[in-house]
């Protein structure tokens, strides 16, 4: 499969392990990925600003993926899926929005195309990959590792627009984490999100949403904590020191992407899936693989 | 305060709540029946006390002038529970989103930093900047050290169209 990819800021500013090993593991799979031509803001947060604008933004992402001659879109970030989503679907509902859209488009010499489809990596993995090619793919088995997994919030809801999974009981990537030979179980907080969003207005909240919830999974006693969102990522494992102290609680919880640890159950160097770079303690995790 | 003192020496204003169903370009948000799915559910309940079905209450009731100069609807987390949960298609989000819209052309207080990611994709393209970061050993990285592919910003014409996109309403 060759498909393009739209990472969204996050990622490709700061949240580097995701990039490194979402490249590596993906064309380890058989999936050769196409970079957009320009780096641009989905529209996530100019949405609060001004909603047109970002519905704009998110046409404009897949009327660069157009241009790439390809019909699928990779869009690792659940926020940037969410917007490019709506937007694709408000362009396509509503007749006096695709024509201002598609004008403005025009004067960049762009231009939207409706066939495109939209995937996130999880889908990606679990509904075209295929679960047997993973299993046939990996090297060395996850077996004993014991973790919980965090979807996050925009790939699953709402329903009505199309989502990645089961909006109250996803279980694409529990069944993912299965394939690589580890365990992941069930828990309370699992659809309970991590306050990223807040960052923009209330730090201290956002800090305590990820906090309470990393205290929680902590403890389960599970390994390792499995994210496969910027935003995510940046909340738990990025500002895990930080979330601790707005819950007053000793926090050391290995967070990993789900793209870091196929690429361990692939047998990848540790330093071709960016697990360097993780601020959370993953060698706790890693001595157990 | 709570959001329910708004009200009590606000008179409704219908244009303004016409603006706000507009900008949902649907009615169904009159059909909110205060069945309460949303605030059971609502991330932001706990901790910031976002109750959305009074938001929804106080929009269908025209306080929307008062909803759209208050904080609360500031303290929004966008995990799209309310959204995926109401049995009314009345969604809470997308009204939090249309009153923030408004708050934003009637320049009324809006938290900062959504208005510097707004004008960083304006200048950059992107809404981020980015951050050189430093591992668990204490060695900085950035892209270019860890042999990530260049990155190209979008082509000039992008900042005339954007700033045409912005001042739709």
């Amino acid at each position: 499969m060759k498909a393009a990819m739209f990472w969204g800021c996050r990622i490709l500013t700061s949240q580097y392990a995701y990039e490194i090993s979402a490249r590596e593991v993906l064309a380890r799979l058989g999936v050769e990925i196409v970079d957009l031509s320009e780096a641009i803001c989905c529209g996530d947060p100019v949405r609060s600003v001004n909603d047109f604008a970002a519905t704009f933004l998110g046409t404009r992402v897949l009327a660069l993926a157009n241009a790439t001659g390809l019909y699928d879109l990779i869009v690792p970030c659940n926020r940037c899926h969410f917007v490019i989503s709506e937007a694709k679907r408000l362009v396509e509902s509503d007749a006096d929005t695709k024509q201002q859209v598609i004008g403005l488009l025009k004067e960049e010499g762009l231009e939207y195309n409706a066939r495109i489809k939209i995937w996130h990596v999880i889908d990606l993995l679990h509904d075209s990959v295929g679960l047997g090619t993973i299993k046939k793919a990996v090297a060395k088995p996850l077996k004993g590792l014991r973790l919980a997994s965090h979807v996050g919030c925009q790939i699953l809801r709402y329903s009505d627009l199309g989502r990645v999974d089961d909006a109250e009981n996803p279980k694409k990537l529990d069944d993912l984490i299965a394939t690589l030979g580890a365990e992941s179980i069930d828990y309370n907080e699992k659809l309970d999100c991590c306050g990223s969003h807040l960052t923009y207005s209330h730090v201290d909240s956002a800090l305590s949403l990820a906090g309470s919830k990393l205290k929680a999974v902590q403890a389960l006693g599970v390994d390792g904590l499995v994210v496969s969102c910027p935003d995510c990522g940046m909340m738990f494992d990025t500002k895990q020191k930080d979330a601790a102290g707005t819950v007053g609680a000793r926090l050391g919880l290995p967070v990993v992407y789900y793209t870091q640890l196929l690429g361990l159950a692939l047998d990848v160097d540790q330093q071709k899936l960016g697990l360097h770079l993780n601020q959370s303690p993953v060698e706790q995790l890693l001595s157990k693989v | 305060m709570s959001i329910i003192d708004l009200m009590s020496m606000a008179k409704p204003n219908l244009a303004s709540r016409e603006r706000i169903l507009a900008k949902l370009r649907g009615r169904d948000l009159v059909n909110c029946f205060q069945c309460i799915k949303c605030t059971s559910g609502c991330t932001a309940l706990k901790l910031l006390e976002l109750k959305p079905h009074e938001i929804e209450k106080l929009v269908n009731l025209g306080f929307v002038d008062e909803l759209s100069s208050s904080d609360i609807i500031w303290t929004c987390v966008t995990c799209l529970k309310c959204v995926q949960r109401c049995p009314q298609k009345a969604s809470p989000y997308h009204v939090i989103i249309a009153l923030r819209n408004l708050a934003v052309e009637r320049e009324a207080k809006v938290p900062e930093e959504f208005m510097k990611a707004v004008s960083r994709v304006l200048e950059t393209g992107l809404a981020e900047t980015f951050q050189d970061v430093v591992s668990r050993k204490m060695e900085t990285f950035n892209r270019k050290s860890l042999k990530l592919p260049m990155v190209y910003a979008p082509k000039e014409s992008f900042q005339t169209v954007f700033l045409k996109a912005l001042e739709e309403r």
